[in-house]
C-alpha cells in the first residue's frame, strides 16, 4: 500500500511501546512531511544515545561513560544505598531531592515465571557493594509487587547472612500525599488504613 | 442500583425486547423455550458483561445477526443510570456506563450485584471445592473491596513458586531460592485464608436460617474447611517450608490456600457427597439468600435472578421462597406457570408472559399500580 521504505518505518515505529499501527502511521508521515534536518536530527539523536550511553560501572544507573553523575557526584552519602529494580526507577527517587545516597539498579526482580534468576539480577554486585563496608543501610525501593516483594525478602534474607551489620529498610506504601482520598483505591486505602499510626 | 428497565436486541432468541422491572421482583413465565432465561441471561449480560450460562459468547448472538446488545436502566440514590453493552464475536466488547466507555463492565460501580440461580450451578454444592473457593473470594470482593485483590496476589504467587518448583527440578535455579517465595505466599495466603474465615462467619447464622425457611430440616452447617491449620503468616511459612521437599519431588505447591474448601453438611454429612439432589438445590438456594443477607448488613443490595426454581418444590416451599425473595432486594424468577410463583401478584411485583421472544406484562408497574392492558414490548 505505501513504497517500501514507508511500510518499514512504520513496521519500526509500531514495534516502540504505546505505539499501534494507526500511532506508527501518524508518526511515518510526520516525518515524511518534516524537513530533511528534522528527521535527521531524530535519527542522530538514537544513534547518538546507543552509542554513548551504557550502564554505570557500580550502581548500573544509565551513564555517559564508566560512571553515572550520581555515583561521580561526591557530595553524595556512601553510607545509604537505595536499591531500584530499573534505570527510569531512579529518576522518580531524585525528584524528591530527599535521598542523598547511592543507587544500584537491578535490572529486573525474580520471577521464575519469565526465568529471571539472581544470577539475571545485579544482584551478586549489591551484596559485594555492602561486604565491602561503609554502607548502614540499604533501602529496598523494588515495586509492590509479587516479584518486587519477592526479590525484597530475598535482599533483605542475603544480607542479613553476608552483611549484618548492615540495616535493610523497605519503603512504606499507602495514599498519594496531596490526592484526595475520594480518588484512592480500595486496595490503596485498605492498605494505608491497615499501616494507620496515632497521632 | 436498582434496575427498571431491560432492553436486548438481537440476544439469543430475542430479536428486540423491552422488560420493565418491577422494584422487587419480576416473574417471567411461559412455555418452555419460549426465551425466558435468554432474558435472565441477557439481564445478568448487562449488569456483569459475561454470560452466566456459557464461555462461548458466540452463542448469545442471535442467529444470522452480528451483534447483541443489552441495555440496563436502573437507579440508586444518585439518580439514573444506564449500562449499555454490545458484543460482536471476535470482538472486544464495547461496554458504556452513563455514556462514558469503561474497559470491563465488572468494574463499573454503579452496576448492580447480582446473584444468579441457574440448574447447572448445583455444581456449586455437590462439584469440585475450586468452584466454592471463587464463589468465597467473589463474596470477599463483594463485601470488602479493599480485600478483593488477595485472591489474584496470592494466585500470582503460587503461579510463580510452581514455575520456581519446576525450575529447581529441572537444575536451572537453586532450592534456596524457594525461601523468599514461601514467605510472599505465605503473606498473601494467610490475608486470603482470614478474608474467607471472616466471609464465613457472616455466613453461618443466616445460611442455617435460610436452610430451615426452605425446609431443609435437621442441623445445618456451613463450615470454612481450610487446608493449613496455621493461623499467622509464620505459622503457614513453616508449613511451607516443610513441604518443600515433597513439593519439589510432586512438581507443585501442595499446601496453601489453593486447597481450601467450603463445606455444606445435613445431619452430619457432607451435602456434596450425601445430599439429595433436592437438598442440594435447597442448600444452593440457602447459601445465596445467606450471601444476600451479608450483604444487606454491609449495605449493598444483591439482585437475585432465579431460573426455573421453583419446578421441583412443593407448593409450602414455594410459598415460603417467594417470601425469601420479597424479603429484600431485587429479584427475577422465570417459572414456566405464574401460579408456581405465590408472590407474583403484589405491590412491586412485575409479572410477564414470555412467548417465541416477545414480552407481554400482564401485572405491575414501577409505582405499584396494576397495569390491566397487556402490552407487547
Amino acid at each position: 500500500m505505501y513504497a517500501a521504505p514507508v511500510s518499514r518505518l512504520i513496521a519500526e515505529l509500531s514495534r516502540l511501546p504505546g505505539i499501534g499501527q494507526r500511532s506508527a502511521q501518524r508518526l511515518a508521515f510526520h516525518l515524511l512531511r518534516a524537513s530533511s534536518e528534522e528527521a535527521a536530527a531524530l535519527a542522530e539523536a538514537i544513534q547518538e544515545m546507543k552509542r554513548t550511553v551504557g550502564l554505570c560501572e557500580r550502581c548500573f544507573n544509565l551513564a555517559v561513560g564508566p560512571l553515572c553523575r550520581i555515583c561521580e557526584d561526591p557530595r553524595r552519602d556512601d553510607d545509604t544505598l537505595c536499591v531500584v529494580e530499573e534505570p527510569s526507577d531512579v529518576i522518580p527517587m531524585e525528584r524528591t531531592n530527599e535521598f542523598r545516597g547511592r543507587y544500584h539498579v537491578l535490572g529486573g526482580a525474580l520471577s521464575p515465571i519469565d526465568g529471571v534468576d539472581p544470577e539475571d539480577l545485579r544482584l551478586e554486585e549489591l551484596f559485594r557493594r555492602v561486604e565491602g563496608g561503609g554502607v548502614r543501610e540499604v533501602v529496598v525501593a523494588t515495586n509492590p509487587t509479587t516479584t518486587g516483594e519477592a526479590t525484597a525478602l530475598y535482599i533483605a534474607d542475603s544480607l542479613r547472612e553476608r552483611a549484618p551489620s548492615a540495616t535493610v529498610t523497605r519503603l512504606a506504601s499507602g495514599l498519594p500525599v496531596g490526592a484526595d482520598l475520594e480518588y484512592a483505591d480500595e486496595v490503596t486505602l485498605g492498605k494505608a488504613l491497615r499501616g494507620r499510626s496515632s497521632l | 442500583m436498582r434496575v427498571t428497565r431491560l432492553t436486548a436486541r438481537d440476544f439469543r432468541n430475542h430479536s428486540r425486547v423491552e422488560l420493565e422491572l418491577g422494584p422487587r421482583l419480576t416473574v417471567l413465565h411461559g412455555p418452555n423455550g419460549a426465551g425466558k432465561t435468554n432474558l435472565l441471561e441477557a439481564l445478568y449480560f448487562g449488569c456483569v458483561g459475561r454470560s452466566c450460562r456459557t464461555s462461548n459468547e458466540r452463542e448469545v448472538v442471535r442467529s444470522g445477526e452480528g451483534v447483541a446488545r443489552v441495555t440496563v436502566e436502573g437507579e440508586d440514590e444518585d439518580g439514573r443510570h444506564l449500562i449499555e453493552v454490545g458484543f460482536s464475536p471476535g470482538e472486544p466488547k464495547n461496554a458504556r456506563v452513563d455514556g462514558a466507555r469503561i474497559e470491563r463492565p465488572a468494574d463499573a460501580s454503579v452496576r448492580p450485584l447480582v446473584s444468579v440461580f441457574l440448574p447447572d450451578r448445583l455444581e456449586l454444592v455437590k462439584g469440585p471445592p475450586s468452584p466454592r473457593r471463587a464463589h468465597v473470594d467473589r463474596l470477599v470482593g463483594a463485601l470488602w473491596p479493599a480485600r478483593a485483590q488477595a485472591r489474584a496476589a496470592y494466585s500470582s504467587t503460587l503461579g510463580q513458586r510452581n514455575a520456581l518448583i519446576a525450575r529447581i527440578r529441572a537444575g536451572r535455579s537453586a532450592p534456596s531460592l524457594l525461601e523468599p517465595w514461601d514467605s510472599e505466599l505465605a503473606r498473601h495466603g494467610a490475608e486470603l485464608m482470614r478474608h474467607r474465615r471472616d466471609a464465613c462467619a457472616l455466613l453461618v447464622g443466616p445460611f442455617c436460617a435460610r436452610a430451615g425457611d426452605l425446609g431443609l430440616h435437621g442441623e445445618v452447617e456451613l463450615r470454612y474447611r481450610p487446608r493449613s491449620r496455621a493461623e499467622t503468616v509464620e505459622e503457614l511459612t513453616d508449613e511451607l517450608r516443610e513441604r518443600r521437599a515433597s513439593d519439589l519431588e510432586r512438581g507443585f505447591t501442595t499446601h496453601g490456600p489453593h486447597r481450601d474448601d467450603l463445606e455444606l453438611r445435613h445431619e452430619g454429612r457432607p451435602l456434596r457427597a450425601y445430599g439429595s439432589q433436592g437438598q442440594q438445590r435447597v442448600a444452593l438456594l440457602a447459601l445465596l439468600f445467606a450471601e444476600r443477607d451479608a450483604l444487606a448488613d454491609h449495605g449493598r443490595t444483591l439482585l437475585m435472578l432465579l431460573d426455573d426454581v421453583m419446578s421441583e418444590l412443593d407448593r409450602e416451599r414455594r410459598e415460603r421462597l417467594s417470601g425469601l425473595v420479597l424479603a429484600g432486594g431485587q429479584a427475577l424468577i422465570t417459572a414456566t406457570e405464574a401460579e408456581h410463583v405465590p408472590a407474583g401478584r403484589g405491590p412491586g411485583v412485575t409479572l410477564a408472559r414470555v412467548e417465541d421472544g416477545k414480552v407481554w406484562v400482564e401485572a405491575g408497574a414501577s409505582d405499584g399500580s396494576w397495569r390491566a392492558a397487556p402490552r407487547a414490548a
